[in-house]
């Protein structure tokens, strides 16, 4: 029973963690909360789920198709909802805002094209269930839970190394320095975003594979943020931290005490953290430059 | 008639909680998403009050609004400090919510999520106008007041804010509050209006609803919100858009006044000067 | 350096930035009624040393004393009121407030107010807003502004602003007044008015000011003593004549632009 909440716990907090890491990505670098993330979580959702649907494709096809169309779906976001306001050095207000509109906006077009009808993806991973030290894991569980950790292991290497994911790591310390040292910002905001959609795009169909396919189901996302904050806001690791921590914890409240109680659960731990270290586990108290 | 009639009231009553929030975003500059569990702390307290315990409506509609403004306090004094940034709050008042939701859904008390039928219906249209009318003229004057010069201070720049004397915590956490008690008390004349109440009726919809009022009337104004919440309501009703397509819109005006106007309609004005001046300002807004 | 009591003694102080030393064991006084300067190259850490003065930010080590009582890491508006106010390098005014109201709000936040009495309209509150905004007017009018008490600070041309910005400072009633240069932007016509505005500041208010600045005439012009700061450490400390002659502050100046 232990390990497989356990199990449990690590795969809701692995999707968790993508969606908190997408989250993050984009806090670090542009320094606002985009609230529309969830949106994008849900969209990549959609996405993946034509594609299991209607072309029978394969759990990779499927996944590497969602990341693309949320990678997309984000950066066409930026580019409408957000760019301008970010030239004209808007009050992270204004980006808020912008981003509430566009998450309520995209989820009530599909409520009202595609739907409230609650879908499901086609059963990639059935009931299997793997025998690990005495208990019967999930395979599906234990498949998101790795993948998550891979993805943001993949993620980690990308930013450790490569030229993007180095500008990307300056313009999270100073934007317009990055610029002036010649870094195209729009971009390099572009990348960020095609890969916090990516990411959402993944969390989306692990969503939708473990539970279903319906057009509030970004709201889940809150759980993210929550996550995000306990690890430490615009940290990477943090995302990582928090949302296991999250997930498996909430996991054993559900399970152990009341699953009613989760959501309440949840918010106090939120309150906790803010009231007794309200920088998280990792995050890095940023003094305003005045 | 009757139909007008529950129009208007519904409109008044919307009305309401919207200078709450227009209090909290369009004065002080702090986002939420939330102000609707606000409203729900207020209705069913109210609702509780006069339906298990006979409490005098008008009583129960101020213990609607106190709780409310304490309930508030709860989120935001550990959010609200002064080294925070807002982006806290709205996580939290994201994650209050929906624990808000799921302790309505299951206790005996407020009957789950079936909700709470047969509430008095003790909203007529002379209440709802004294509020309103009330509302409006004490939010006014706390406008005018030292403490709404701080919080209309920290929304232009909480940092020579601060340099001017104004104490940030103190002032966010007061304009929350105050937001909260409108909120509250635009709950408890909703609950005895409709007769019945559910979680379902305070959700996100609800607080976009809000905060789409409050941004296309435009931050800074107390009338511009008030007409855009109206409009809000009696368009719709008139029009019979259905709900989603209502929230397509609020959605994309979100985004549309963002981006080519955030001033919204009268922003940092009020319709009484327009007339005062008798022409419209335009030209360019400092943002 | 100090033969009165110092008004402002900061000592040792510190501050780092994750790798980067801004401030670097700092010490100087400023005395009462006097005009003191604080010039260094760009990025010396002259506008750090004001936040950490005035509260914006927290030292890693040493001490502020404003009349001898520490302040170092108290929250800004507490040193407000203490009686320290201050203007910005990039001007930051409540832009669209008006002038009256943004000189209205540091007059209301030093009244103690009944918070029913404001909310109800009564006689009590109406008068006291209506003292406050005639003090408000008459600072405007000290200062040459009064004529744009209705207009909106955000549409005030630059340098008006920059004397806005000092009436709000004003309007906290404070003793010393820090200046982050005020003369950016300005001609040399303009800078002359603002170092008489300065003097007169100081005798009409009876307070003392410490400035940062780059233009060299309004520094020599009106500062004594005068702090050279390089790399967030001391250089040197002395009269005008002093600085003007002393080879390691000509030689810090070097290629570092001069007055603007």
């Amino acid at each position: 029973m232990f390990l497989q909440t356990l199990i449990t716990g690590l795969s809701i907090g692995g999707i968790y963690s993508l969606m908190a890491v997408g989250y993050s990505l984009v806090f670090s670098v542009l320094n606002f909360s985009n609230f529309a993330h969830g949106a994008v979580i849900m969209l990549g959702a959609y996405v993946g789920l034509a594609l299991a649907t209607r072309f029978s494709l394969g759990l990779g096809l499927v996944l590497a198709g969602s990341v693309a169309g949320a990678g997309i779906i984000a950066v066409i976001n930026e580019r409408l909802a957000y760019s301008s306001l970010r030239r004209r050095k808007a009050p992270s207000l204004y980006l808020m805002i912008s981003a509430m509109g566009c998450s309520v906006f995209l989820e009530n077009m599909v409520y009202a094209t595609i739907g409230s009808r609650f879908y499901a993806f086609p059963e990639f991973f059935g009931r299997q269930v793997v025998n690990l030290w005495g208990s019967s894991l999930s395979l599906l569980d234990l498949s998101a839970f790795l993948f998550s950790i891979l993805a943001i292991w993949a993620l980690h290497l990308f930013i450790g190394r490569t030229k993007t994911g180095i500008a990307i790591r300056a313009g999270v310390s100073d934007m317009t320095m990055c610029s002036l040292m010649g870094v195209d910002l729009d971009r390099l905001i572009s990348v960020v975003f095609l890969l916090a959609g990516g990411f959402a795009g993944i969390a989306g169909v692990f969503l939708g594979i473990k539970y279903l396919v319906y057009p509030t189901m970004g709201w889940v996302t809150n759980k993210a943020y929550i996550a995000a904050v306990i690890g430490g806001l615009g940290s990477l690791p943090g995302a990582l931290a928090g949302g296991l921590i999250l997930g498996v914890v909430e996991t054993f409240v559900s399970t152990y005490v009341s699953s009613v109680m989760r959501d309440v659960f949840s918010f106090s731990l939120l309150i906790a953290f803010l009231v007794m270290r309200p920088d998280g586990l990792f995050g890095r108290s940023g003094e305003e430059k005045v | 008639m009757d139909y007008i009639l529950s129009i208007v009231i519904l409109g008044g009553i919307n009305m309401v909680a919207v200078l709450g929030l227009s209090i909290f975003t369009g004065f002080t500059g702090l986002f939420s998403l939330g102000h609707a569990a606000f409203v729900a702390v207020g209705a069913y307290t109210s609702a509780i009050l006069t339906y298990y315990y006979y409490v005098n409506y008008y009583l129960a509609l101020a213990a609607g609004a106190v709780a409310a403004g304490a309930v508030s306090l709860i989120i935001g004094a550990p959010t609200l400090r002064a080294k925070l940034r807002s982006d806290y709050f709205a996580i939290a008042v994201l994650g209050f919510g929906e624990a808000l939701r799921v302790l309505l859904e299951n206790l005996e008390i407020t009957n789950g999520a079936r909700g709470l039928p047969g509430i008095d219906s003790f909203t007529t249209l002379p209440v709802v106008l004294t509020c309103l009318v009330g509302g409006v003229l004490v939010a006014r004057n706390f406008l005018r007041s030292r403490w709404g010069a701080a919080c209309i201070a920290i929304r232009e720049d909480h940092v020579a804010a601060e340099t001017a004397g104004v104490r940030l915590f103190r002032t966010r956490l007061l304009s929350l509050v105050v937001s909260a008690v409108y909120c509250g008390l635009s709950g408890g004349l909703l609950a005895h209006f409709l007769s019945f109440i559910q979680p379902q009726m305070f959700t996100l919809v609800q607080s976009t609803q809000l905060l789409a009022a409050v941004i296309a009337g435009g931050m800074g104004s107390l009338s511009g919100p008030l007409i855009a919440s109206f409009v809000f309501i009696a368009l719709p009703e008139a029009l019979r858009v259905a709900q989603m397509w209502r929230l397509v819109a609020y959605g994309l005006l979100l985004v549309l006044i963002m981006v080519f106007r955030p001033q919204g309609l009268l922003g940092y004005s009020e319709l009484s000067s327009l007339f005062r001046r008798g022409v419209v300002r335009e030209g360019e807004r400092r943002l | 350096m100090n033969g009165s009591r110092a008004l402002l003694s900061v000592s040792c102080l510190t501050k780092d930035f994750g790798g980067i030393r801004a401030v670097d064991s700092l010490s100087f006084d400023v005395e009462e009624g006097s005009i003191t300067g604080i010039i260094g190259p760009n990025g010396a850490g002259k506008t750090t040393v004001f936040n950490l003065v005035t509260g914006l930010c927290r030292p890693t080590s040493g001490t502020v004393r404003f009349r001898g009582a520490e302040i170092g890491g108290r929250r800004p508006d507490a040193i407000v009121r203490e009686g320290i106010a201050r203007t910005f390098q990039n001007i930051r005014l409540f832009n669209r407030r008006t002038c009256l109201d943004n000189v209205l709000t540091p007059f209301f936040q030093r009244e103690r107010c009944s918070f029913t009495g404001a909310l109800l309209g009564l006689p009590g509150a109406r008068r006291l807003e209506r003292e406050l905004a005639d003090r408000a007017h008459s600072l405007l009018r000290t200062l040459g502004l009064e004529e744009y008490a209705r207009s909106e600070a955000g549409t005030l041309p630059y340098g008006l602003q920059r004397k806005l910005e000092i009436a709000r400072a004003l309007a906290t009633e404070p003793s010393l007044l820090l200046l982050d240069e005020p003369a950016a932007g300005m001609n040399p016509e303009e800078t002359l008015r603002l170092a008489g505005l300065i003097t007169e500041v100081r005798e009409k208010f009876a307070i003392t000011i410490l400035l940062i600045e780059h233009h060299m005439d309004l520094v020599m012009n009106i500062c004594s003593p005068i702090v050279v700061i390089n790399f967030g450490a001391l250089l040197a400390t002395g009269a005008p004549d002093e600085i003007r002659e002393n080879p390691e502050v000509v030689a810090a100046y070097l290629g570092a632009g001069r007055g603007r």
